[in-house]
């Protein structure tokens, strides 16, 4: 069973750390006070390098590194929060906004003074209605208590924090499509180079941290780089949490050690699969995430081990499918997710999306044909890897995984005019 | 312009492309490398002039060392790098693009505008796919959607690469036509569905890489491989931009821009463009009239030419003969008529200045068109170059918006601009005074301790490295002062320079051509005693001391600034012969009417703005009785028996012109003399005081005004606007105006009805009239100094919708 | 934000003000959004169509926003949208004949371990079985009217 002492986690679900109060109690605002009273912005920085925290945003990029990117040209900065999660399966930055708010905030106020940020801004989803009020409560206990604002604990740095609510498009949680939210425009991807760092909100000095790495900065400044560094494996340490979805018995988010293996996770977290079920396939890293099956539970879940299997950690979003569940029908659901959220700049993505999510359909429905299938089976050549940002190359890895995995499945689609699953009911109403 | 892009710096890089060495600029792109390198790599988003946004992905190079296939039109060459525009990768991804395009694409090339110059044609003939995969039934999106005046769009050929939505934003910078919901659901579109207005609309038909955005004036008329291609120049405005006449068996079908990167970069307005229509239309007329009482009736071209030669022949006699007219002729024509005015008629009352234009070029500090490219600081006063000259305007908005030009507007009325500018409110005869003080203000170094608004300029203009002002040559008195500012500043290291721009499209070149009363052609001081300007050349006609008047392609009547005295005029002079495209407000009343060939369907020289004479060619023919200007001019000489005085012959007056230019530049010193000016100078705008409903009339321009060629061209009609007069919130709610309401305004000349608008551009006690509308002729109301004023009133008669109700009721 | 960049960062959050007093985006809130941040309405209209959650005509009281993503599909989302469409004679993206009820099949609302969910008026449900959409249904009806989309 889980022996894993949760950090990012810890007292969720039994205090209530939206209050200040408890938040001190659970350990919080300690990191804090010690950073603005003893360590200089380059100590922290040096910190969060020497524990190789790697984004939680999905790419893994290692944190220090990025922030150390900054061009020293004395032209403001900004620290944007991406709270935008709307990865398909991934659900922890909307528990972390909900549950402890008071966190986030005291990550930020340590990044930004890392960064010597002038502003900073939290992209909060749209749809996390509940999330934000909880967060703006937060933000002016926050406020009062004299851990935002100006002069923080007489350390004569100043800062506050200024809330954008999202207008619904995963794609803006990429990063640069989320600047020109913020900036009050169509949610599109720029084109790079310029990269953030350079030129990022409003031209300025920019940088992009998800929700999950900036609730860790306390934490490394409160216990130790090395500390951080030591759980699990040394190139992607740290704890993580894992939003764990699907056909298991106990679906949530579970606080792991990096490089737990799947199979552990699965059955010790999550409480294994539904009785008489056994495992069909696992996407490990969020909807943009290719599957792994039921010979790699011993996986470790962590960036390496993931991209050596072809797929990644990507946000974290675990989810699982056991044989009941139809692999044309699953990738339909998430090609559509594609095609429906994709800005539509580019050619493949727009067009390839849109073609594949037919063929998809048409399979499910019994209208499919081989040269359906021979479409699915070579234009990942042509949709991936040609697109200006990382969407256009999400909408294929799970598909082509499991099309190679159970390439019968997909040709009994053709054979049987139908879904073998559910014969009865050709899918796709709507 | 390259120019405008990260600088793509002098430092040379070796890059390997496809197998060639070269050296290019380090920063180059891509994509332009490997057009030097012989090259050429697909393109569909990209387009040369506006920034790379690399959305369409057809692009797809290899660049070595890099693992993921690169996007020519964004990347840059570096040192050493080894580009590869067609390994097999770059094939798969280009075909890959071309299958997904052609996805949903309809296929309709058979019936397609763009047929045979479509991008998306070519490159699936030279990269495509083979279309059997291409068995997806096709989604449906909208097709023939009426963009308004000038273009249809199909939304399901439109491969959104967005060029058109990016030439709005970043060149004609009015980001009126967008990109309406995302993903595989965009559209292009406008707001609420409504028309794209734009004067440059048009470009987007060319720009647009596939037969989605097309020109209404074009559609289905004929296929590009059918077409004859003709090298001219607009003749519209002053700016002179270089297109291309595409005719089919004769006839004119459409016209195209002809890159020139010094005048136009590549772009023409939608004036320029669209009309050629009225040429086939009833109205052009195709045949000599002669008045026969009220009417006129057709007669042959010979016996219009000896009407003209005994009527003529007696007035010039007489001394009592003048010739109005030039601006909108060829340099050769321009030269011709001067010849034919000096040396068969025997007169030097030749003048081409109908509008309130003095001068049409600078005397000092003359500056190219380019010059505003790189200008710290723009002067615009008098001249309106949104309405007047939208091409340079184009280049302005560039500058402003790219190189932080900064824009000064001096004038009457606040300008509506698309650039950001500072406007300075100063009434046109006062003008004269600012510069002055301006000057001083320069001159004595108070720029820094000075306060006030007059301080507050010279400290912009002792700030700016390089000075352009840009006016309309109207105002001796405020062009002396501009030259004295101007000259000051220069003393000081700043480059300073002058445009003017013209009231008429080749008005400096009949200037120079000597289409003046004193001066002859290169400026040369005319022999003998200066003849009558057209403002005495009209008040004499009115008073009965002419006897007979030859215009050709004018129409005072309508552009004069005295409406009332040119009507007089035009009406009692015993003799008028006019040269004429349309039957305008002039032709109409006139003794002869000699129909005359449009610039298409002749050839020979015009002069832009900045002084650059360019050659245009003939496109088509013209109609059996219509004869160019030059031919008209020497018809009527030879009638009169001085065959030898003016040769038909574009090349011989070309010759003839350059000779006397020559001879001129030899005997005019330092300073070019200035052409002679009217008695009358602008008054200073008095403001009437605002309590009763007399209001100060201030004619504004538009770019669709005129009676002529437009006011008859069935692709600009639907653009006019309808006449209107524009006065303050103020004065609105004071006497009761309301928006929409017709109104009419009545003068010494006469009335007019317009529709009543209402905005704070017009100054309080000002009412804002459009300008040379033939339905509402603003100079009614105006005297000679362009100006006027008017009561208001509500207009007697019923609006005619209601009037027809009535009849149905 | 507008303080921070230019007037154009004030857009969003206006617009979503607006939705929050008229229910949508209308043609007047487009150009007053236009007017104050110094863009068209053309642009506006291009960025309003953007984002799903800014709507470009009038909507329903209610908005029924339900998850059809894959953890919510493994869930039983099938079922539950079509039980959803036949309760309230809708298609996807239609609202109902009274007007009351927009109902709008979306994606992932990042809350896949309580699957099927689904948002009305952007307030979450969980664990949504057609039982329980009935008597949701049924509380609904019985609420005053209110903003739909609640801007804060
Ligand atoms: C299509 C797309 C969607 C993304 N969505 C999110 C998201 O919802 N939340 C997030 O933190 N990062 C998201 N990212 C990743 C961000 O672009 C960025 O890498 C991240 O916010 C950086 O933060 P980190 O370094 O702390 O991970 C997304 C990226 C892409 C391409
Ligand atoms: S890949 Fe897709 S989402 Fe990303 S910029 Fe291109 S079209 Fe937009
Ligand atoms: S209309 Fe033409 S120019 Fe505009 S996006 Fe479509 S294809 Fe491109
Ligand atoms: S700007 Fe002037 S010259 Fe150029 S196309 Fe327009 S009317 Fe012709
Ligand atoms: S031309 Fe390069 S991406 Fe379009
Ligand atoms: S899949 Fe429905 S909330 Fe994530």
């Amino acid at each position: 069973m889980a022996t894993f002492e949760p950090v990012l986690t810890k007292g969720v679900g039994q205090l209530d750390l939206t209050d200040v109060a408890a938040y001190r109690k659970n350990g919080g605002f300690v990191a804090l006070e010690k950073a603005l009273k003893d360590m200089t912005p380059e100590s922290i920085i040096a910190e969060v390098t020497a524990s190789n925290l790697r984004g939680r945003g999905g790419a893994g990029f290692p944190t220090g590194k990025k922030w150390g990117f900054l061009p020293k040209d004395g032209r403001p900065r900004y620290l944007v929060c991406n709270c935008d999660e709307a990865e398909p399966g991934t659900f922890k930055d909307h528990m972390l906004l909900e549950q402890t708010p008071l966190q986030l905030i005291e990550g930020l106020i340590l990044s930004a003074y890392a960064i010597n940020a002038a502003h900073i801004v939290v992209y909060i989803r749209g749809e996390f209605l509940e999330g934000y009020r909880i967060f703006m409560r937060a933000l002016s206990a926050a406020r009062e208590a004299g851990y935002v604002g100006d002069n923080l604990l007489g350390s004569g740095y100043s800062a506050d924090i200024l809330v954008h609510r999202g207008a619904g498009a995963y794609i803006c949680g990429e990063e640069t499509a989320m600047l020109e939210s913020i900036e009050g425009k169509r949610g599109e991807p720029r084109l790079k180079p310029p990269f953030p760092a350079n030129a990022g909100l409003f031209g300025m000095p920019t940088v992009v941290n998800n929700v999950e790495t900036l609730c860790c900065i306390p934490h490394i400044l409160t216990r130790g780089a090395a500390w951080f560094a030591s759980i699990g494996p040394p190139k992607s340490p740290g704890p993580k949490i894992i939003s764990v979805s699907g056909q298991v018995q106990k679906p949530g988010n579970y606080e792991i050690p990096m490089g737990l293996p799947a199979g552990e996770l699965l059955q010790d977290y999550a409480g294994g699969l539904l009785p008489g079920r056994t495992l069909k396939a696992i996407q490990p890293g969020g909807g943009s995430s290719a599957a792994i099956f039921a010979e790699d539970l011993h996986t470790g879940i962590d960036y390496d081990s993931l991209a050596a299997k072809q797929t990644m950690l990507g946000s974290g979003g675990f989810v699982v499918m056991d044989d009941t569940t139809c692999m044309v029908r699953a990738s339909m659901t998430l090609v559509r997710f594609f095609e429906y959220e994709s800005c539509g700049q580019c050619t493949p993505c727009r067009e390839g999306g849109q073609w594949v999510h037919r063929i998809l359909r048409r399979l499910e429905a019994g209208e499919g044909s081989d040269a359906d299938l021979l479409v699915l089976n070579t234009i990942n050549d042509t949709l991936t890897g040609t697109n200006l940002c990382p969407l256009g190359d999400s909408i294929m890895p799970f598909l082509l995984s499991v099309l190679r995995r159970f390439p019968q499945e997909f040709a009994e689609h053709v054979t049987l005019a139908g879904c073998p699953f559910d014969p009865a009911r050709r899918m796709v109403a709507a | 312009m390259s120019a405008d892009r990260p600088a793509a710096s002098r430092r040379m890089v070796n890059v390997v492309i496809d197998g060639s060495a070269l050296s290019v600029p380090e920063g180059t792109l891509v994509v332009e490398a490997a057009k030097l390198a012989g090259t050429s790599v697909p393109v569909y988003c990209y387009h040369p002039k506006m920034d790379p946004v690399g959305l369409c992905r057809i692009c797809l190079v290899e660049i070595e060392k890099t693992p993921k296939l690169q996007i020519a039109c964004a990347t840059r060459v570096t040192e050493g790098m080894v580009v590869h525009t067609s390994s097999e990768r770059v094939a798969q991804a280009r075909n890959g693009v071309l299958e997904f395009l052609l996805l949903n694409h309809p296929l309709d090339c058979p019936i397609c505008d763009k047929g045979g110059e479509c991008d998306l044609q070519d490159f699936t003939m030279s990269y495509g796919p083979g279309l059997s995969r291409l068995t997806e039934p096709k989604l449906h999106k909208p097709k023939r959607v009426d963009l308004g005046p000038t273009i249809v769009l199909d939304e399901e050929r439109c491969i959104l690469c967005r060029r058109c939505t990016r030439f709005d934003d970043e060149i004609a910078q009015e980001r009126n036509l967008v990109v309406i919901d995302r993903g595989h659901r965009s559209l292009i579109g406008t707001s609420d569905g409504g028309p794209y207005r734009s004067y440059f609309s048009g470009n987007t038909t060319e720009i647009c890489p596939v037969g989605a955005l097309t020109s209404k004036a074009y559609r289905f008329r004929a296929r590009p491989w059918d077409l004859t291609h003709a090298d001219s120049v607009c003749a519209q405005c002053s700016v002179g931009c270089n297109f291309r006449i595409d005719s089919r068996f004769g006839r004119i079908m459409r016209t195209f821009t002809r890159e020139n990167l010094e005048i136009d970069d590549g772009w023409i307005c939608d004036r320029g463009r669209y009309t050629f229509n009225y040429l086939y239309e009833p109205t052009r007329l195709r045949r000599p009239l002669m008045r026969r009482g009220d009417d006129l009736a057709e007669c042959s071209l010979d016996d219009a030419a000896a009407l003209c030669a005994e009527k003529l022949g007696p007035a010039a006699r007489a001394g009592r003969v003048g010739v109005i007219g030039g601006g909108r002729l060829s340099d050769e024509e321009a030269f011709a008529l001067q010849a034919f005015a000096r040396q068969v008629l025997g007169t030097n009352n030749i003048d081409y200045r109908v509008h309130l234009q003095k001068f049409a070029s600078p005397a000092r500090f003359g500056a190219r068109l380019i010059d505003i490219d790189d200008a710290s600081l723009v002067l615009m006063f008098g001249a309106y170059t949104p309405e007047q000259a939208p091409i340079l305007d184009l280049r302005l908005r560039r500058a402003v918006a790219r190189h932080h030009t900064q824009l000064m507007y001096i004038g009457p009325y606040r300008p509506h601009l698309p650039v950001e500018a500072q406007y300075v409110e100063y009434t046109p005869g006062a003008i004269a005074d600012l510069m002055m003080q301006l000057a001083d203000t320069v001159h004595q170094g108070r720029t820094e301790s000075g306060d006030g608004f007059v301080a507050d300029i010279a400290r912009r203009l002792a700030q700016a490295e390089k000075i352009i002002a840009v006016h309309n040559g109207r105002d001796p008195a405020s062009v002396s002062a501009l030259d004295r500012l101007l000259e000051t500043l220069a003393g000081y290291n700043h480059r300073v320079g002058v445009l003017v721009v013209g009231s008429q499209g080749n008005a400096r070149g009949a200037e120079a051509a000597g289409c003046v009363p004193n001066l002859g052609p290169g400026y040369a001081p005319c022999s003998g005693e200066a003849g009558m300007t057209t403002g005495e050349m009209l008040k004499a006609a009115a008073d009965g001391a002419l006897d007979a008047l030859f215009i050709a392609g004018a129409n005072p009547a309508l552009t004069f600034a005295d409406g009332a005295l040119a009507r007089r005029a035009l009406e009692n002079v015993p003799f008028l012969a006019v040269a004429e495209q349309v039957l305008t407000e002039t032709a109409a009343l006139a003794d002869i009417v000699f129909p005359t060939a449009s610039f298409a369907e002749k050839r020979g020289h015009v002069t832009n703005l900045e002084g650059r004479r360019q050659a245009f060619g003939q496109a088509v023919e013209p109609p059996v009785d219509v004869l160019s200007d030059a031919e008209i001019i020497a018809l009527v000489a030879r009638a009169m028996g001085h065959a030898e005085s003016v040769s038909p012959q574009p090349a011989a007056l070309l010759a003839g012109l350059v000779r006397a230019e020559s001879a001129a530049e030899r005997s005019v010193g330092d300073l070019l003399p200035r052409a002679k000016v009217d008695a009358v100078q602008p008054a200073a705008v008095e403001k009437v005081d605002a309590t009763h409903r007399t209001f100060t009339i201030i004619p504004v321009p538009h770019l669709y005004s005129g009676g002529g060629a437009v006011a008859h061209d069935p692709g600009t009609a639907p653009m006019r606007p309808r006449p209107y007069a524009i006065v303050n919130p103020e004065d609105a709610a004071r006497v009761g105006v309301v928006p929409g309401e017709r109104l009419t305004l009545s003068g010494s000349g006469g009335s007019i009805d317009v529709e009543a608008r209402v905005g704070p551009q017009a100054p309080v006690g000002v009412a804002l009239v459009l300008a040379d509308m033939p339905e509402a002729p603003a100079n009614k109301l105006l005297d000679a100094s362009g100006f006027g004023t008017a009561t208001i009133s509500k207009a007697a008669s019923v609006p005619e919708q209601r009037s027809l109700e009535r009849v149905s009721a | 934000m507008a303080e921070h960049g230019d007037a154009q960062a004030a857009l969003i959050p206006f617009l979503q003000y607006c939705q929050e007093q008229d229910g949508y985006v209308t043609q007047q809130a487009v150009s007053d959004a236009a007017a104050l941040t110094g863009i068209t309405d053309g642009e506006v209209e291009s960025i309003v169509s953007f984002y799903s959650l800014l709507f470009q005509h009038p909507v329903g009281k209610h908005i029924i926003h339900a998850c059809r993503t894959l953890s919510c599909m493994l869930g039983g989302a099938d079922r539950l949208h079509e039980h959803i469409r036949r309760r309230l004679g809708v298609r996807n993206g239609e609202t109902s004949a009274d007007g009351e009820f927009t109902y709008q099949e979306v994606e992932c609302l990042a809350a896949c371990d309580k699957a099927p969910c689904l948002q009305h008026n952007l307030q979450f449900h969980y664990n949504v079985t057609p039982e329980e959409f009935d008597r949701l249904l049924e509380t609904w009806r019985a609420q005053p009217a209110g903003a739909a989309l609640p801007a804060e």
